[in-house]
């Protein structure tokens, strides 16, 4: 009897063993989970691309050794725990890194367009000084077309960055800026080379 | 004292027992493929890095999808009684994952290096065309279209130069495409413009050195005007001695058709009447005998065949004058001096004098390298 009331006991107290080590950390997946869309949502794949994958490959691995354990007799899902905490601590990171890089290129992207709005303003009033050599007056007219194509251009950057998409704008406003910038040079050596006359 | 061995020897087997029973359990568990598993997604996120999302998608993404249904796969082994699981299609999309991102790398890093060359050779061209459309259409005018789709082309080969410095290849390629189309496309029209303005060459070459013999032989004054350089040559017994600026008719491309086209006549004309200051608003005049034979022959003939509307007329009152040097093409056709210069035409020049108005003095070859 005595012997009986032992082994069961060692049963009950094996399988309660095997069990306790063998819980999927669902709670801690789904939170990290969340924390990496929560990084998407805040743009990291745009502004903050190689931290993000970082942590999707981290994610990803988690995932295998999850399954790993799962496949297993005796699972440990201690180390994928640990590994779901960090995961999880760099995610949200990585969403806060990209809000701030992100407020960096609303920044600088806000600058280039204060900057061009002012270059084109004065390229207007510079064009009305420019010489009309013989030479000028083609060169003018090629000018006024690409101030056109310019100012067509800040207009959609404008928009592109009211819309939030800071780094496309960007792109955009840097380009339209070297184009105003060279015009505006082009302008002034013209100018200056008749005073000198 | 001999219960207690037995009881020893029971617990003993009892343990034994239970320990093989473990160890056999643990030793036909079917084995998931998780070194296949780890290596596919290593090589997965290494061609992440390589950029294979970018320039090799189509691999890239056959072999996340591949990964992915390798982890569906496992899944859905797992939640099977352990002794009943197969993984064996796990293994196999876990190579086949593998294999395709092997691909994707190796197919982005030459995608990528090819891309980047591919779009700086095309920089390099583009940048020269501009430079061509710069030298060679300062003063050839060209049509409002023309010059907005050259300024829309210059724009996106700066957003192409942008890209590129980012190393951003794909964008750049993109925007290199754009910019092609319109430059090239817009030079090639000009470029034919051009030529067919040359078209007229070899006769305007021909007046001009009937012009030049005239004057040798007549040891006299003869005058030359170059539409395309706005130069005015004044010869005297076959030698140039002057040469003057001029500005022409805002449409001086091409021969005069009628009258109000603002375009300046190509042809041999002689001086009809000379005008002072107090009989022109233009400082001083010297009208030509436009319309000649030739072009009477020439606006009929286009009447004839209905180019020009019967109720065009042919114009005239086409002179060299004064209150040039304004730097642009403002007259309605007829050829500007500045008053300075003017005053020296006046004095040489006589009723009968030859005045030869041509398209250029040069061929295109040499206008170009001018």
């Amino acid at each position: 009897m005595k012997n009986k009331v032992l082994m069961g006991l060692a049963a009950v107290v094996m399988v309660a063993f095997l069990s306790s080590c063998g819980k999927v950390p669902q709670a801690q997946i789904d939170a990290t989970n969340a924390a990496i869309e929560a990084a998407k949502v805040a743009e990291a794949p745009v502004y903050v691309p190689a931290e993000f994958a970082a942590v999707q490959d981290s994610m990803n691995a988690i995932m295998a050794d999850v399954e790993a354990q799962k496949s297993k007799l005796f699972k440990k899902f201690g180390p994928a725990k640990l590994n779901l905490d960090k995961t999880l601590a760099l995610a949200n990171q990585v969403a806060a890194n990209a809000g701030v890089k992100k407020e960096e290129v609303k920044k600088e992207a806000q600058t280039l367009l204060t900057d061009i709005k002012a270059v084109i303003e004065e390229n207007a009033k510079l064009i009305t000084k420019a010489p009309r050599g013989k030479e000028g007056a083609a060169v003018l007219e090629q000018i006024k077309a690409e101030i056109v194509t310019i100012d067509a251009s800040v207009v959609e950057a404008q928009g592109l960055f009211d819309k939030g998409t800071y780094m496309q704008a960007l792109n955009k406003i840097k380009a339209a800026k070297e184009r105003a910038t060279g015009i505006n040079t082009e302008l002034k050596d013209a100018i200056a080379k008749v005073k000198k006359r | 004292m001999k219960k207690v061995w037995k009881l020893l020897l029971i617990a003993v087997f009892a343990v034994g027992f239970i320990l093989l029973i473990i160890l056999m359990l643990i030793r036909f568990t079917p084995q998931p493929p998780i070194g296949e598993m780890e290596y596919a997604r290593e090589i997965l996120s290494s061609a992440g890095r390589d950029k294979a999302e970018t320039y090799s998608k189509k691999y890239y993404h056959e072999a996340k999808i591949y990964y992915d249904s390798a982890m569906v796969n496992w899944r859905k082994e797992n939640k099977r009684f352990l002794y009943f699981r197969n993984y064996d299609r796990v293994a196999m999309f876990a190579e086949l994952s593998s294999k395709k991102a092997s691909q994707a790398a190796v197919n982005s890093k030459f995608s990528s290096s090819d891309l980047k060359i591919k779009v700086k050779n095309k920089i390099d061209t583009l940048n020269g065309i501009v430079a061509d459309i710069n030298n060679l259409f300062t003063t050839y005018p060209l049509t409002s279209e023309i010059r907005s789709r050259i300024s829309k082309g210059k724009f996106l080969l700066k957003e192409a130069e942008i890209a590129f410095t980012k190393g951003q290849y794909l964008q750049a390629n993109r925007k290199i495409t754009d910019s092609e189309y319109l430059l090239t496309g817009s030079y090639e029209n000009s470029i034919t413009n051009l030529k067919n303005y040359f078209q007229s060459y070899s006769l305007w070459k021909k007046w001009i050195d009937t012009t030049i013999k005239e004057s040798q032989q007549n040891h006299d004054y003869s005058i030359i005007i170059d539409k395309f350089s706005r130069k005015c040559y004044v010869y005297l017994n076959g030698t140039k001695q002057h040469e003057f600026d001029t500005e022409l008719g805002r449409n001086w491309v091409g021969d005069k058709r009628e009258k109000g086209d603002k375009a300046t006549p190509e042809g041999m004309y002689k001086i009809a009447q000379k005008f002072g200051s107090n009989k022109t608003k233009y400082y001083k005049a010297l009208l030509l005998d436009y319309p000649n034979e030739e072009d009477l022959k020439i606006f009929r003939g286009e009447i004839a065949k209905g180019t020009l509307p019967a109720s065009a007329k042919i114009g005239g009152l086409i002179e060299i004058h004064g209150n040039g040097g304004k730097g642009i093409d403002w007259t309605e056709g007829c050829v500007a001096l500045t008053d300075r210069e003017m005053d020296v035409i006046y004095n040489i020049a006589k009723v009968g004098t030859p005045v030869t108005i041509v398209g250029s003095t040069v061929d295109l070859q040499q206008a170009l390298n001018r």
